[in-house]
């Protein structure tokens, strides 16, 4: 196991709250009037925002449309995830 | 990581079936230079690319593409809905409908399946590179045939914009290969794999 670094632990923050995200959707999707799978929805969408922000406002956009655009492309300047420590 | 968005990248909107027009322009979906081979193309080399922009052009145009099945098949959907079995017998659709009835099947025109044999991706940039130029070519030829093949307005339209964006992805893949050629000693173009190859150590 490799040393986790602060990023990587927003990140598993991130990556948790993304999968509860996902992972609600598609119980949702056979499931759509199930009000607690509705809340739990909600309150992981929320959790998932919170990180979203955070994560990128420090380490940088997760999607080009998430990139500040000012003064340069950071949307390139950024690893990708297939890299080793950098998912 | 991707996430689905519940639009289409340019509108499709057909008044008249015609499953004569869907069994050629099927072949933009699974055909030897159809979308999905594309995305596949693009998504499986870009592991091989050895700098941040032209891992993201590659990543970016694979995405794309993903969106351009979405588009094609939403084409082949509208040309073939409410078909009799009269219109599906004499427009040709039927050797088509016997496996498929209307649902959307990767395949070319000519009926073979997609094939990844119909894609490379070969762990040298500078040789995926030089597919992908013509790929979008190729991509893009197959959309003027289609194109001289509808008279259809509503069919032309998002046809047009397809074809648009393979002269666009051309242009990005160009300037992908110069960042990667300028990355390399010019007396060594294409005489090693730039990713796999390591220079000789002095």
């Amino acid at each position: 196991m490799m040393h986790e670094s602060e990023k990587q632990k927003l990140l598993r923050k991130l990556q948790a709250a993304r999968f509860a995200v996902h992972d609600a959707s598609l119980y949702l999707d056979s499931h759509p009037t199930c009000q607690e799978g509705l809340k739990y929805f909600r309150e992981k969408r929320e959790d998932c925002e919170k990180l979203t922000k955070k994560y990128e406002e420090t380490y940088g956009p997760l999607t080009a449309s998430a990139s500040c655009a000012e003064e340069y492309w950071d949307w390139v300047c950024t690893a990708f995830p297939w890299e080793r420590g950098e998912s | 990581m991707w996430q689905y968005e519940k639009t289409l990248q340019y509108p499709v909107n057909i008044k008249n079936p015609n499953p004569a027009l869907a069994k050629v322009i099927i072949s933009q979906l699974g055909g030897p230079d159809g979308e999905v081979g594309a995305a596949m193309r693009y998504l499986s080399q870009r592991y091989s690319a050895p700098c941040r922009e032209v891992q993201g052009i590659l990543t970016d145009i694979g995405t794309e593409e993903l969106a351009h099945i979405e588009m094609v098949s939403a084409i082949l959907y509208q040309l073939t809905r409410n078909l009799s079995m009269k219109e599906i017998q004499e427009s040709g659709f039927d050797t088509y409908f016997v496996d498929h009835t209307t649902g959307i099947y990767p395949q070319a025109a000519s009926g073979m399946p997609f094939s990844a044999s119909t894609i490379q991706s070969t762990g040298d940039p500078l040789a995926d590179l030089h597919e992908d130029l013509a790929a979008e070519q190729k991509a893009r030829l197959t959309y003027d045939n289609i194109l001289r093949l509808v008279d259809d307005p509503d069919v032309r339209d998002p046809i047009k914009f397809l074809r648009e964006r393979e002269i666009v992805h051309f242009q990005r893949f160009g300037e992908g290969l110069r960042k990667v050629q300028d990355m390399l000693d010019s007396k060594n173009f294409y005489a090693f794999n730039p990713a796999f190859d390591k220079p000789k150590k002095k």
